[in-house]
């Protein structure tokens, strides 16, 4: 892998003669990179010929770090992996705490997990939608998108005190339970948010310079989505119907109603109204689970601030906004994990770019980016 | 030396129309793009935050003017000017009244024309002097860009010309008729969309596109420099607008004086927000599309519309 | 609630991410996102169309109603659960924590109402007699052992006597148990009883009898001592019977003397007897005085007789020469230090905390073998862990899962004991219901104890009364307000709740006193009363003590090795020192106070280390030397002011970070404290701090 793009690089013209390439080094810091991905594309005029990420710039050694840090202290630390739905980090994270120590998670704390994290994906959605305005051009589309976000991370404020970094789920729970009144307001502002989503839908999806822009761009086979790994709305663009939430059930979701929204071209267009749709079905779920919730504890009785799971590992994962996201923890006894390993959705998806890319040209460089909705809290770690 | 002094005026003047119209235009986008994005844009500077854009050209006025190392200097500086000036020249032939254009000539339709596109060329002289990329790849998507819509531009235009007979744009004013609007509404729209394109405007900002080449051409440019790119554009789309307003919509016909430029005005204030509009409301469109978008639909279009005018003048 | 793992159901196992596509097949698609886009004129008008609506869309939000953002101003609260500024509420050394006291007739209300305001600590909360260890704690690492001990004989009557052999439920929900290890409260209450002993004769109080009506106490265990005393509080004249030659009751008949030292108890019974109780020994109520003589001579009469005899499992042969109940086993080697058993192999039947006292005095008197046979599986003993823990080592044989079939005996003389396997003790509703198996065990031994139960005797103590014994010789009595069919006649201790414990015998004196009181002061006996309104805290799970260093972990009391301690019947707790006691005292993190013990937790929890945090704990002057936030570490997450077991940190729920330099965001002790504010610095404080100088 070249890395040094002053080396310059020289290709064969279609007459035979060397024609010198054009490298566009697009990142580390760039307005569309979604974070700090730096992408060497080599152009041939407008045309992108070859396009390979360079990652790295947010490795914080996550998973070196929590090794010195109690298993509740890491819970904030996963928040720092996928920033844009730290919900999930700290979900996936506690799922396996409670399997490797083997405690039973309240009902209630449950169906709180599943509110919160169906919210955090609208949020996270309407961060994408948002951010693939912005690719395109369209910087209201994204202001929009974030008004929706924004009453989101509002209901969050409310619940745990932060916006962003919620620190909110537990092994054993939640870390507290709701405010007085929180689940009306959800209730009197999903009919609202559906508004509001349609009307994005209209706006951006309706139009027929956006769809021009996305449909056709980045296709990616059902065949290739498995191969590589892809999970979530890119592999469900794609036409591969894999949701954890339905094929892989945990929590409380087998209770719900709720469709997989499922794309059959895998293109960009698929995978982002893949992901308008699942806020359409996860506003089902959360209306659901407010019905069903009952009153009991937040969180399990008798967990000590301080655990030690016995020695072993544990697994488990769940679907994120950007797809399965996996938490595999291995404890030697002692309060700190021995090991912990990110199976990120966003690194996995991340890894077709070049796949991707190829023929497009460079504006379609960021969409197919954006369409592969990488956070790079998680992909980097 | 009179006709240097009344240059030097008459360049002074221009000037300083295209910084208050400038001035205004940022305010009045920022304003309406706030109104669309659910902002109250900007509030503090000013009644309703009118000299907040006076206050940021007298920040990048007192900045540094920073020329980057790498680039071709010569060509690097002078750059802004060259697409600044020809904007300004074209200020020169719009009828603003009824009797009153600052230079009242009989080839002014291609006049406006012709020379705003001189203007490419500093695009293209500021992307390829920056001796970067993005600015390279922004010079020549712009200079694609720009010449491919002159055509249908032309065309359009061209359609009034044959209705009124004339070129130069005070006639063209003067003789107008309230049919001639929705006669010549393709026109119209081709014209609207074409000068966007021109301007490098949304959805149409393909050589400045910001998620892909950052700021294309002027992206290594700061203060000063980059404050008269800006300055271009704003002075292109208040040039556009009321030549249109002038050309397509009778302009200030009908009112005498006074009356007559603020009726103008609010005819080009109409066609302003409406670039705004759309700007602030439709996706960018790729370079490819947007060549297909000229070749493919609006000079078919210019030219459908030059045949209906075709089948009416020999009526008229 | 721990489950192992694999009985975690609620997950299955796990798929594979990026399973084979074919088996998307398995769920039918439900929403297709994808859509066709029209060629030709059809796409060419849709295009129009789709400018249009967009155009529509953006005009109509921008003709829409004013977005006004409001900016927050200085005292702008968002969510009052904003991880934003923290604040410290009080620390160590500024204030006092409140003393849980008391009278003892108003004390579950006083309870309860703490309760409801959440300002109950759970050592105080799980205790039967709601005792203040807290308070206890405060007193001990201040230096006052005096004051700790009287604070606590308010509630327990014996500090000394529960301070050896009380089970300790305040141990076990004390909240240090979620951190490392809870405080060694039982070992403070000895050690409190040892420090009063030095000051016991200047401090002793005589209660004056301000009333009239005289109460009689029969019996003078531990629930007839503690309503006594509340009675003498109150200004009643009280006389208690015992039909012994020694007062003690259960604890002088049933607790061995390795556990209890006979001087200890009667030293705390003479106290009692100082204060002004009249107790009058080896007078057996319905033998030596009939209870009509009682109940005319006084105005109310609690029967707090406790339990006389043990019950014995009629299996054959369980008259054989070598049978023996539990009590009277443990009656005879606690006060003739010979039960008849040396040189013999002893059986004991049961499992419970009798059985381990039976087996462990079968060692000291002299017994070669003891077996302990109970019916539960050997994680399931109804005894205390601990105590099963200790018989063991000192030679005990524990043989669970087996239930008492026949006794083996030649010629009316026990050689044997045959056990039958037991598969399970309880039923699906948790009733006693012993499943027994095939498999049979032949012990072979000398001599078989049945420590299986006890019950009342209370045939002669209530002859000639209205009172009436049921069929199974039990007294009625209420169980909340411990009235008997006569409206003078009370009832508490063990003959209420059957066999339990000294401290819950004790609960229940208390609440007769209050029963007694109202009755004599012509009150109603259930208005406004709380029965009583302890929660019962959760065990918590051992925290793990990987990593706490030895100034953190609790301490253990000193046992006496096993094999010294088996032989005789000297005390096998050795008690622990002054400087211990003070140390063990001192980690007391005063749940519920609101201030600041330096307990470093939140410094422990900070994932960021932001947070310093030192104490001084010299008796009379224990203070927070420092307590150091840095914000510029600081990431918000919250887990401080969470951690925090005093809720002294905790959120002001209000912005902050408007800082002019980096160095200020250093908050120390007394910034933290700054009233309301915390560390919510303002620019504007900062510039104050700079032009007074107070920093560079």
């Amino acid at each position: 892998m070249t890395l040094d793009i002053k080396e310059r690089s020289w290709t064969t013209g279609s007459d035979g003669t060397p024609v010198e390439e054009l490298v566009v080094n697009v990142g580390p810091s760039h307005p569309s990179t979604h974070g700090v991905c730096r992408v060497i594309a080599h152009v041939d005029g407008e045309v992108v010929t070859k396009a390979e990420p360079v990652i790295g710039y947010l490795h914080r050694g996550i998973e070196k770090i929590v090794e010195n840090r109690t298993y509740l202290q890491i819970v904030p630390i996963t928040d720092r992996l996928d920033y844009v739905g730290s919900m999930y980090a700290n979900w996936a994270y506690c799922r396996s705490v409670e399997r490797l120590a083997g405690i039973r998670v309240p009902e209630r704390a449950e169906y709180l997990r599943v509110i919160t994290c169906e919210l955090q994906r609208i949020a996270s959605h309407m961060m994408s939608l948002g951010s693939t305005g912005a690719d395109t051009g369209a910087a209201t589309m994204f202001i929009y998108a974030f008004d929706v976000r924004e009453r989101i991370v509002e209901l969050f404020e409310e619940l745990c005190g932060s916006r962003l970094t919620y620190n909110y789920v537990r092994p054993g729970g939640v870390s507290m339970d709701v405010p007085e009144g929180w689940f009306d307001d959800i209730l009197s502002w999903t009919d609202a948010a559906r508004n509001s989503i349609s009307q994005m839908d209209r706006l951006f999806f309706g139009n027929f310079i956006a769809r021009g822009r996305l449909k056709g761009i980045g296709v990616l086979s059902a065949k290739d989505a498995v191969g590589w790994g892809a999970s979530g709305p890119v592999a469900r663009g794609s036409g591969v119907n894999w949701d954890l939430r339905k094929h892989d059930t945990y929590s409380v979701y087998p209770r719900f109603d709720f469709d997989v929204p499922v794309g059959s071209n895998g293109d960009a267009y698929d995978r982002a109204r893949c992901r308008l749709f699942e806020c359409y079905e996860s506003l089902r779920i959360v209306e659901q689970a407010i019905e069903q919730i009952e009153p009991g504890p937040f969180k399990a009785d008798g967990i000590p601030r301080l655990l030690a799971p016995r020695p072993g590992d544990a697994y488990d994962h769940i679907e994120s906004a950007r797809g399965s996201l996996g938490i595999y923890l291995v404890s030697d006894g002692s309060p700190r994990p021995y090991r912990m390993k990110v199976r990120s959705p966003a690194f996995c998806n991340l890894a077709l770019l070049p796949l991707l890319a190829e023929g497009h040209t460079l504006s379609d460089l960021v969409i197919v980016l954006g369409s592969l909705d990488p956070v790079f809290g998680e992909v980097d770690r | 030396m009179t006709g240097f002094v009344g240059g030097a005026v008459y360049g002074l003047a221009g000037g300083l129309v295209i910084a208050v119209a400038a001035l205004f235009g940022v305010w009045w986008e920022r304003k309406v793009s706030a109104r669309i994005q659910m902002r109250l844009g900007p509030t503090e500077i000013g009644p309703a935050g009118l000299f907040q854009t006076l206050a940021d050209t007298i920040k990048l006025v007192l900045k540094e003017d920073i020329t980057p190392r790498q680039v071709d200097r010569p060509l690097f500086r002078m750059a802004p000017l060259l697409v600044f000036t020809p904007i300004a020249m074209s200020l020169v032939v719009i009828p603003f009244a009824g009797g009153w254009v600052p230079l009242n000539t009989s080839v002014g339709m291609l006049f406006f024309v012709a020379v705003p596109s001189v203007s490419v060329i500093g695009v293209l002289l500021a992307g390829f002097s920056s001796g970067n990329t993005y600015a390279t790849l922004g010079g020549l998507r712009g200079a694609a860009q720009m010449i491919s819509y002159e055509l249908p531009r032309t065309l359009s235009v061209l359609a009034m010309a044959l209705l009124a007979g004339s070129l130069a744009p005070l006639e063209v004013m003067n003789r107008y008729e309230w049919w001639w609007t929705p006669a010549t509404f393709i026109a119209l729209i081709v014209y609207f969309i074409s000068s966007i394109a021109e301007l490098n405007r949304g959805p149409f900002d393909i050589p400045e596109a910001e998620s892909e080449l950052v700021a294309g051409y002027f992206a290594d440019y700061s203060g000063i420099r980059w404050a008269i790119f800006m300055m271009s554009e704003y002075g292109g789309l208040v040039a556009a607008s009321f030549f249109g307003a002038a050309i397509f919509m009778g302009g200030a016909q009908g009112l005498p004086g006074v009356f007559g430029v603020l009726l103008i005005f609010a005819k080009a204030l109409v066609l302003i927000t409406l670039m705004m509009l759309v700007k602030w409301t439709f996706p960018r469109f790729r370079s490819d599309q947007l060549l297909t978008l000229a070749w493919k639909v609006l000079t078919p279009m210019a030219l459908v519309q030059l045949v209906i005018v075709g089948v009416i003048l020999p009526w008229l | 609630m721990a489950v192992k793992p694999d009985e975690y159901t609620d997950v299955p196992e796990h798929g594979h991410v990026g399973a084979p596509a074919h088996e998307s097949d398995t769920v039918p698609l439900h929403i297709n996102v994808s859509d066709e886009d029209r060629g030709g004129v059809g796409g060419f008008v849709d295009s129009w169309k789709s400018l249009l609506t967009g155009m529509k869309i953006t005009g109509m939000r921008a003709l829409g109603p004013d977005k006004t953002l409001r900016y927050p101003d200085e005292k702008v609260t968002l969510s009052p659960r904003w991880r934003g500024a923290l604040v410290l509420k009080g620390v160590l050394g500024r204030d006092e924590i409140p003393i849980i006291r008391d009278e003892s007739t108003k004390y579950n209300a006083f309870i309860d109402d703490l309760y409801k305001q959440e300002r109950l600590p759970p050592c105080a909360g799980n205790c039967p007699v709601n005792v203040d260890a807290r308070g206890q704690s405060y007193y001990l690492a201040e230096g006052m052992s005096a004051e700790a001990y009287e604070l606590v004989r308010e509630r327990n009557i014996m500090p000394g006597v529960l301070g050896r052999i009380c089970h300790h439920p305040c141990e076990t929900a004390c909240r240090r148990n979620y951190y490392d290890e809870p405080i060694s409260i039982r070992p403070l209450h000895r050690f409190a009883y040892e420090e009063y002993a030095k000051v016991r004769e200047e401090r002793v109080k005589v209660f004056k009898f301000t009333r009239d009506e005289k109460v009689a106490v029969i019996g003078s265990g531990p629930s007839g001592l503690a309503a006594a005393l509340d009675l003498m509080a109150l200004g009643y004249r009280v006389v208690m019977y015992e039909k012994e030659h020694s007062p003690g009751g259960a604890l002088l008949s049933g607790v061995p003397s390795y556990r209890l030292p006979r001087e200890v108890l009667s030293t705390e019974i003479n106290s009692l007897v100082q204060m002004g109780l009249d107790l009058r020994v080896g007078i057996e109520i319905g033998k030596d005085v009939p209870i009509d003589h009682l109940l005319g001579e006084f105005d109310a009469v609690l029967i707090a007789a406790g339990l006389q005899t043990s019950r014995i499992i009629p299996v054959p042969g369980h008259d054989a020469q070598g049978v023996q109940g539990a009590l009277d086993f443990l009656k005879g080697a606690n006060w003739k230090g010979d039960a008849g058993v040396k040189g013999k192999r002893v059986m004991v039947i049961g499992g419970g905390n009798v059985a381990v006292d039976v087996a462990r005095c079968a060692l000291r008197v002299g017994a070669t073998e003891v077996r302990l046979a109970c019916l539960e599986g050997d994680q399931e003993m109804p005894c205390h862990p601990w105590e099963i823990e200790e018989a063991l080592d000192e030679g005990v044989i524990a043989m669970c899962s087996l239930g008492p079939h026949e006794v083996v005996t030649s010629e009316g003389v026990v050689t044997g004991m045959k056990m039958r396997e037991c598969l399970s003790v309880f039923d699906e509703m948790g009733r006693f219901a012993p499943n027994y198996g095939e498999g049979y065990t032949e012990v072979e031994c000398d001599v078989v104890v049945f420590a299986v139960g006890t019950a009342p005797v209370l045939g002669d103590l209530v002859a000639g009364s209205d009172l009436e014994l049921n069929e199974r010789g039990i007294l009625p009595v209420d169980g909340t307000l411990f009235t008997t069919a006569m409206p003078n006649v009370f009832a508490s201790g063990e003959v209420v709740t059957g066999p339990g414990s000294a401290i819950g015998s004790i609960a229940t004196g208390h609440e007769a006193a209050t029963s007694i009181h109202r009755y004599l002061s012509g009150a109603s006996l259930t208005e406004n009363r709380i029965p009583r309104p302890v929660p019962v805290y959760e065990k918590y799970q051992q925290a793990a003590l990987d990593g706490v260093e030895e100034s953190r972990r609790r301490v253990e009391m000193p046992m006496a090795k096993p094999e010294a301690r088996r032989v005789d019947f000297r005390q096998v707790e050795l008690g622990i020192t002054h400087l211990e006691a003070l140390n063990e005292a001192a980690r007391c993190l005063r749940c519920q106070s609101e201030v600041c013990v330096g307990c470093t937790f939140c410094a422990r929890t900070c994932p960021d280390y932001a947070i310093q945090v030192q104490r001084v704990d010299d008796p009379g002057g224990r203070a927070l030397t420092r307590y150091d936030l840095d914000l510029s570490k600081c990431s918000f997450c919250g887990l401080c002011a969470e951690q925090c077991p005093t809720n002294a940190l905790c959120n002001t729920g209000q912005y902050e970070l408007s800082f002019y330099r980096r160095d200020l965001m250093v908050f120390d002790r007394d910034e933290m404290l700054r009233d309301g504010g915390g560390t919510r610095a303002t620019g504007a404080d900062a510039v104050r701090a700079i032009e007074s100088g107070e920093v560079q």
